[in-house]
């Protein structure tokens, strides 16, 4: 379920400690690879596969500015996690089939 | 905090070219229920405590827990549904929900109706952990919810 996909890929990128100090600081303000690698004491690499692992799971969105890229975090990448609304109505409507097939092979 | 909470509620409607004495065995006998939805052990008797189980989920182990709240056979079942990571309030928000299922004879079979109601609305929610939490402890609140995670 596509769903359960993103949630997994979100608990997957959070799990590292170091991604989730990115992720709280982009969530409190916008930064740039350099801001976040002075700050962090990390080495730029390590900070940009953070960011796109981040990116990647939808946590992170990046804005460019001139040769600059800023990075920032809003609420709205943690949505999937609060979908149950989403991943029941689709489990729901995906069991009828599943139903018919045991009433089917039911004995009168 | 807000002292009302808006509630969702999910309808999905089954046409079943069956009798509801058997859509009923369907719904109420474990083999059968766990041949379409997942394991369990369920009985149609009001108060059995019961669990569901699904695939884990971040935190969240993948145990619905359940208890008979209404059983009147052969129309009307209804449950609690409850799941969730309750140890993570904001991450993998926790599940309090009722499923109740109506059924109504009509020609040739039954109408199931399936309810599943009590979903905290997310938009609120999401509002209230996010917006809420986050400005008024700056990451703080943050680090506590995300120490959950591990």
């Amino acid at each position: 379920m596509q769903t359960v996909m993103r949630q997994n890929e979100i608990f997957r990128a959070l799990g590292d400690p170091t991604r989730r100090a990115v992720y709280e600081r982009l969530i409190l303000r916008e930064e740039t690879v350099s801001g976040l690698t002075a700050r962090f004491e990390v080495s730029q690499p390590a900070i940009s596969q953070h960011l796109k692992t981040l990116r990647d799971a939808g946590l992170v969105t990046v804005r460019r500015e001139g040769r600059e890229a800023h990075y920032r975090a809003g609420p709205e990448g943690l949505k999937p996690l609060f979908d149950w609304v989403a991943h029941y109505e689709k489990f729901w409507r995906g069991r009828e089939a599943r139903l018919k097939a045991v009433l089917e092979g039911l004995e009168e | 905090m807000t002292s009302t909470i808006a509630t969702k509620t999910i309808t999905v409607e089954y046409d079943l070219p069956f009798p509801p004495a058997k859509v009923w065995r369907v719904l109420t006998e474990p083999k059968l229920l766990e041949a379409w939805l997942m394991p369990n052990d369920i009985a149609p008797v009001v108060g059995h405590k019961f669990t569901m189980r699904t695939k884990p989920m971040g935190n969240w182990d993948g145990v619905v827990h359940c208890e008979v709240l209404v059983v009147e056979p052969n129309k009307r079942l209804a449950y609690s549904w409850k799941g969730g990571a309750a140890d993570n309030p904001a991450y993998g928000q926790p599940l309090d929900t009722v499923l109740t299922l109506t059924l109504t004879e009509k020609p040739g079979g039954t109408l199931l109706l399936l309810e599943h109601s009590g979903f905290t609305d997310q938009n609120e929610f999401a509002f209230t952990a996010m917006s809420g939490g986050w400005k008024s402890h700056g990451g703080g609140r943050m680090k506590e919810v995300l120490g959950g995670l591990n």
